[in-house]
């Protein structure tokens, strides 16, 4: 454990000196991914300033709804980026190096690559939009809902971190994966900054059932904001968060465990 | 002109190339469509019209917004690339005008997406919502009219922050910035109808709006008379502006370019 601790520290040692080689501009990169994902939030803000709540929610309760995903997406980049990138290191024969490497392959993945600059963009903006709101939610912050929220957060992380693994098995098949993570990861995430309760039942199924957004900021956020909306869905929703994590974790695991061994590199 | 046809052509055939791709896109398209629609609906909570706003004239604007952002799509690294890769040296020798090339190039990219992406797109969210039809045939022609202006307007304001690259190591963080005030202050987010005022008083002194607002407004029938040479001549000042300023930066870029290798 002492030796995957300091192995982590190191890659993100050598990681963060090649990224931020160039001062300005990954201070400026940084500032546009940060301000490119609070694109839709600034609208948003505008668009309630003249309709005042979207299905009842309130500026506050949407942005701290908002900083669940920035959040969690921040630290899952820090660990998953290899697994985001997975089928650029099968195109570019990436893994062969990995595997003859004296440690377990996913292992190796999960530590190795940090998108900072992602990390950085999306965090300071959870971060901001938590700092913006959570005082302003009725939320009552004691021992309780502290460890309630650190746990969301975990969950959070550990979710995409399956959906990403998911992608990677499946990418040892296909290898190019792009459009499809773009429609199921992307997009799904940028409907989850929503209550989902404001959409379709077809659209609600997916963001529970298929790519469980709604485990990572809306069944969480319902817990300590409990509004209205949430009678439309079992109440037990909003204890399940960590086991949705852990389990669908597993299942992508043995699924990624059981790909590996089709993998054929694409030759270099 | 025959030559920078054949760009755009090549470009629009290399489109062809990937067809998941584009089947891909357009589910995209639609799905992004769907759930523009839900916010809406949930903001709109039940009312028709919000300070005279019907619900089809959002969603007409969402349209054509799309619509145009379909057409609007450019490489916006095509200069940075050149410039880093060296081969800009070779494209300045070639007897074609390199800039009527970068726009004929993105003419055939934003072709093949309004064909094979936003028009079935369209048709697939025509079953879902109701989309106004134009206000008649010369509101029609006007906004076909304005939309190429408005492009003209945003390439210029895109060939302007990619000039920065002759100076700037990586303008790729200054290109999302730009695209995030498009995006907002052109309406493509949120109608500029919902806009608070304070904000609608500073778009009026940039050329955001005249992008993809004045093209809806025209399409919708909201302008009239004097308003709408009012729009258009706006659209025709920032096309001037941006066109005398674009040319600047480039021309200085040009005298200052050093290539190493390549």
């Amino acid at each position: 454990m002492k030796d995957i601790i300091s192995l982590f520290f190191a890659y993100a040692k050598s990681g963060i000196k090649t990224r931020f080689q160039y001062k300005l501009d990954s201070v400026v990169s940084t500032f546009a991914v940060f301000f490119r994902e609070a694109a839709g939030i600034i609208a948003m803000y505008f668009a309630l300033l003249k309709f005042d709540t979207i299905n009842n929610w309130n500026i506050n309760e949407l942005m701290f709804l908002f900083s669940l995903i920035f959040i969690t997406y921040g630290i899952f980049i820090v660990f998953f980026m290899a697994l985001r990138d997975f089928s650029d290191w099968i195109k570019h024969g990436d893994i062969d190096r990995v595997m003859v490497r004296p440690r377990g392959i996913l292992t190796q993945l999960v530590l190795c690559g940090a998108d900072w600059l992602a990390a950085l963009g999306h965090g300071i903006l959870g971060i901001t939009l938590f700092i913006l709101s959570a005082n302003n939610v009725g939320v009552e912050w004691n021992a309780g809902t502290v460890l309630y929220y650190v746990i969301s957060i975990a969950s959070g992380v550990l979710i995409q971190g399956a959906v990403f693994l998911f992608f990677s098995a499946i990418s040892i098949y296909f290898i190019e994966t792009q459009s499809l993570k773009e429609i199921v990861y992307w997009n799904m995430r940028k409907f989850a900054g929503y209550p989902i309760s404001i959409y379709n039942k077809f659209i609600q199924s997916l963001l529970i059932f298929v790519v469980p957004f709604a485990f990572v900021n809306y069944f969480p956020a319902q817990f300590l904001l409990r509004k209205p909306d949430m009678a439309a869905y079992p109440e037990w929703f909003m204890y399940i968060s960590p086991f949705v994590g852990i389990i669908l974790y597993i299942i992508a695991y043995i699924f990624w465990k059981f790909s590996m061994r089709y993998y054929k590199s694409t030759g270099n | 002109m025959g030559t920078y046809i054949q760009f755009a052509a090549i470009k629009f055939r290399n489109n062809m190339a990937y067809r998941f791709e584009y089947l891909m896109g357009i589910l995209n398209t639609v799905l992004n469509f769907l759930v523009y629609l839900c916010i809406y609906r949930a903001l709109y909570g039940g009312a028709s019209e919000i300070d005279g706003i019907t619900f089809s004239m959002v969603t007409t604007n969402f349209i054509i917004s799309l619509g145009l952002t379909n057409a609007f799509s450019k490489n916006e690294m095509f200069l940075q690339d050149k410039i880093k890769q060296g081969t800009i040296a070779n494209e300045l020798l070639k007897p074609v005008n390199f800039k009527f090339r970068m726009l004929f190039e993105d003419l055939g990219d934003g072709f093949f997406k309004v064909l094979f992406n936003f028009l079935p797109a369209v048709i697939i969210a025509m079953l879902f919502t109701e989309i106004m039809p134009p206000a008649g045939v010369f509101g029609f022609i006007l906004c076909l009219v304005s939309a190429v202006l408005g492009y003209i307007v945003l390439w210029y304001i895109s060939f302007i922050v990619q000039t920065l690259s002759f100076w700037l190591f990586n303008v790729w963080g200054l290109i999302t910035i730009k695209n995030v005030f498009v995006n907002i202050f052109s309406g493509a987010l949120l109608p500029l109808w919902f806009m608070p005022e304070p904000v609608l008083n500073i778009i009026k002194f940039t050329p955001f709006d005249s992008i993809f607002f004045t093209p809806v407004q025209l399409y919708i029938g909201e302008l009239q008379g004097y308003e709408i040479l009012i729009n258009f001549g706006r659209q025709i000042f920032w096309i001037a502006i941006l066109y005398f300023i674009g040319e600047l930066l480039w021309n200085k870029g040009i005298k200052r370019l050093v290539v190493q290798g390549g």
